[in-house]
């Protein structure tokens, strides 16, 4: 009997730690299913886009189409402006400039494995906080707060829906608390039976321009051989993931695009080369929770681009050099990022 | 100056005040050398002085901002098809009475390094220059359609190696881009 009592008492030991020990990896559990149900589920749902003084209705209907995810994302109420993600491209609509902007898709094959996914490595940058919430459209809440734990990134404030991990709320939270932006749903449908006529565009586009990236380069994964921009230093815990060469819609010059991740955010940088009209001056653009940060250096204009507070695209953008093909290629890969 | 100008230069450079005030406050700040040389003081003090990093302002930069609060004084009521810093080429192209209040603002606030700033900064690229940065209200100067554009294709190409959160939020942006854009004229200054 004493025999048996031990034995239980271990299992209840044995049980008790690894649930003890599974608080924060239950909340990145939680962050993960919410990714796969972004990424693999099908839903229609409206949701109001909110940054700064600026509130919009927007739409968002995502399928799987023959195990790839296709989606529209489409503003209601405020320029009308459409992307519709189909199997083989990304369009564009702007109805205020009468453009189609046509970029190729870019999630295929290896690329995928070096996305930004939530990984072992959040958690020395973010801390995750579960708990249970009030109800949202009638669904049980729970809670995610993701907090950066330094200055570098935002915080997300994510409320997800108990059943499906889909968030019906997410908030965007600078370093002193003030939310950068929001997206609540007011209407989500989550479930097959979503109908694919809604993937595509109500936009006229009789007359409309459209520019087309077209296929420059094939995207890569990060390696020195593709990279002939390198960073120097870079803000703690991002590092290089893709480096590929594109025409970016809206510029005439094929330019080379660089992802820095660091996990979870991500931050891209564009080189071409600079107008011939000399320097420009160095500019910050802020549109919701995304910043630019665009400076000149060696005969390019360098802009780089992410939801990270400013500090963060400015210190990527300056850190970024040209270096030499042949060095790129002895040295070693870009390992993570320096302190 | 009294308090009820204070606060609107002070919510002015938190980009919390109204187009219809701010284009008021533009003209006073045309009428008004004073309030123009207080402003400078403002954007000084800190209040819009968002110096990241632990960046620091120039010396001088007081003295240069009523320099050029100034200079620019006419420039308010008409800002130069071309000036002769580079910094005023994307006032050009701007419509509308917000915009062009906003445009006025960007002539009172950039104030140009000796007009070729970002020319220093190509040459300092390993270390991330000191700057000073004096911020718009959002709205206040409207990117032009190209650079609008640009933007937009810029946040699309990235939403698509974003996270799978990161890019609806990164297209949502895109999506919203006209209206709620903010830009951010920047003066390079060499770190001492």
């Amino acid at each position: 009997m004493r025999r048996v009592l031990v034995l239980a008492l271990a299992g209840v030991v044995a049980l008790a730690q690894p649930r003890a020990e599974a608080a924060a990896p239950t909340a990145r559990e939680w962050l993960e299913r919410m990714t796969e149900s972004l990424a693999t589920r099908d839903y229609d749902g409206l949701f109001i886009h909110t940054a700064g003084q600026q509130s919009e209705t927007m739409r968002i209907v995502h399928r799987m189409e023959g195990g790839r995810s296709v989606e529209r994302l489409v503003s209601l109420d405020g320029s009308g402006r459409e992307i519709v993600r189909t199997p083989g491209e990304v369009h564009f609509y702007m109805p205020d400039r009468r453009v189609v902007l046509v970029e190729p898709r870019s999630d295929e094959g290896s690329l995928l494995k070096a996305l930004p996914a939530p990984g072992p490595q959040l958690d020395s940058l973010y801390t995750l906080e579960l708990r249970k919430g009030h109800r949202l459209l009638g669904r049980d809440v729970r809670v995610l707060d993701v907090r950066p734990r330094d200055e570098y990134r935002y915080g997300y404030r994510l409320w997800l829906d108990q059943k499906t991990a889909m968030p019906l709320r997410s908030e965007v939270v600078d370093g002193s608390g003030k939310t950068v932006e929001a997206i609540h749903f007011t209407r989500l449908e989550v479930g097959e039976g979503i109908d694919p006529r809604h993937l595509r565009p109500e936009v006229d586009t009789t007359g409309f321009q459209w520019v087309r990236a077209g296929r420059r380069g094939e995207p890569r994964v990060a390696g020195p051989p593709s990279a002939t921009w390198l960073p120097r230093k870079m803000p703690p815990g991002f590092r290089l993931v893709v480096s590929r060469v594109q025409a970016v819609p809206g510029s005439p010059i094929p330019m080379q695009h660089l992802i820095f991740s660091d996990g979870f955010a991500s931050v891209s940088v564009f080189i071409e080369p600079a107008a011939a009209k000399g320097p420009a001056p160095s500019e910050s653009t802020t549109v919701g929770s995304a910043n630019a940060f665009s400076t000149q250096m060696s005969g390019h204009v360098v802009t780089a681009v992410g939801e990270v507070p400013a500090a963060t695209v400015r210190d990527i953008a300056t850190s970024l050099a040209p270096v030499d093909a042949e060095l790129s290629r002895s040295d070693t890969a870009p390992g993570p990022a320096e302190r | 100056m009294t308090d009820q100008i204070r606060e609107q230069i002070s919510a002015l450079l938190d980009g919390e005040l109204a187009s219809g005030e701010i284009s008021l406050l533009v003209r006073r700040m045309e009428r008004d050398a004073e309030l123009r040389r207080a402003f400078g003081n403002y954007v000084l003090a800190g209040e819009s002085l968002r110096a990241p990093g632990g960046l620091t302002a120039s010396p001088g930069f007081a003295a240069r901002v009523s320099a050029a609060l100034e200079a620019d004084g006419a420039a308010v009521t008409t800002p130069p098809v071309t000036g002769r810093h580079a910094p005023r080429r994307w006032l050009r192209p701007l419509a509308g009475a917000a915009v062009a209040a906003g445009a006025a603002l960007a002539a009172i606030l950039f104030v140009p390094g000796g007009g070729e700033g970002g020319g220093q900064l190509a040459e300092s690229t390993a270390v991330p220059p000191a700057m000073i940065v004096a911020s718009l209200p959002p709205g206040g100067a409207s990117p032009t359609p190209a650079q609008n554009q640009r933007m937009a294709g810029y946040l699309v190409a990235h939403g698509q190696y974003a996270s799978a959160i990161g890019r609806r939020n990164a297209w949502s942006n895109a999506l919203a881009a006209d209206p709620g854009i903010t830009r951010v004229a920047l003066e390079i200054v060499e770190r001492p």
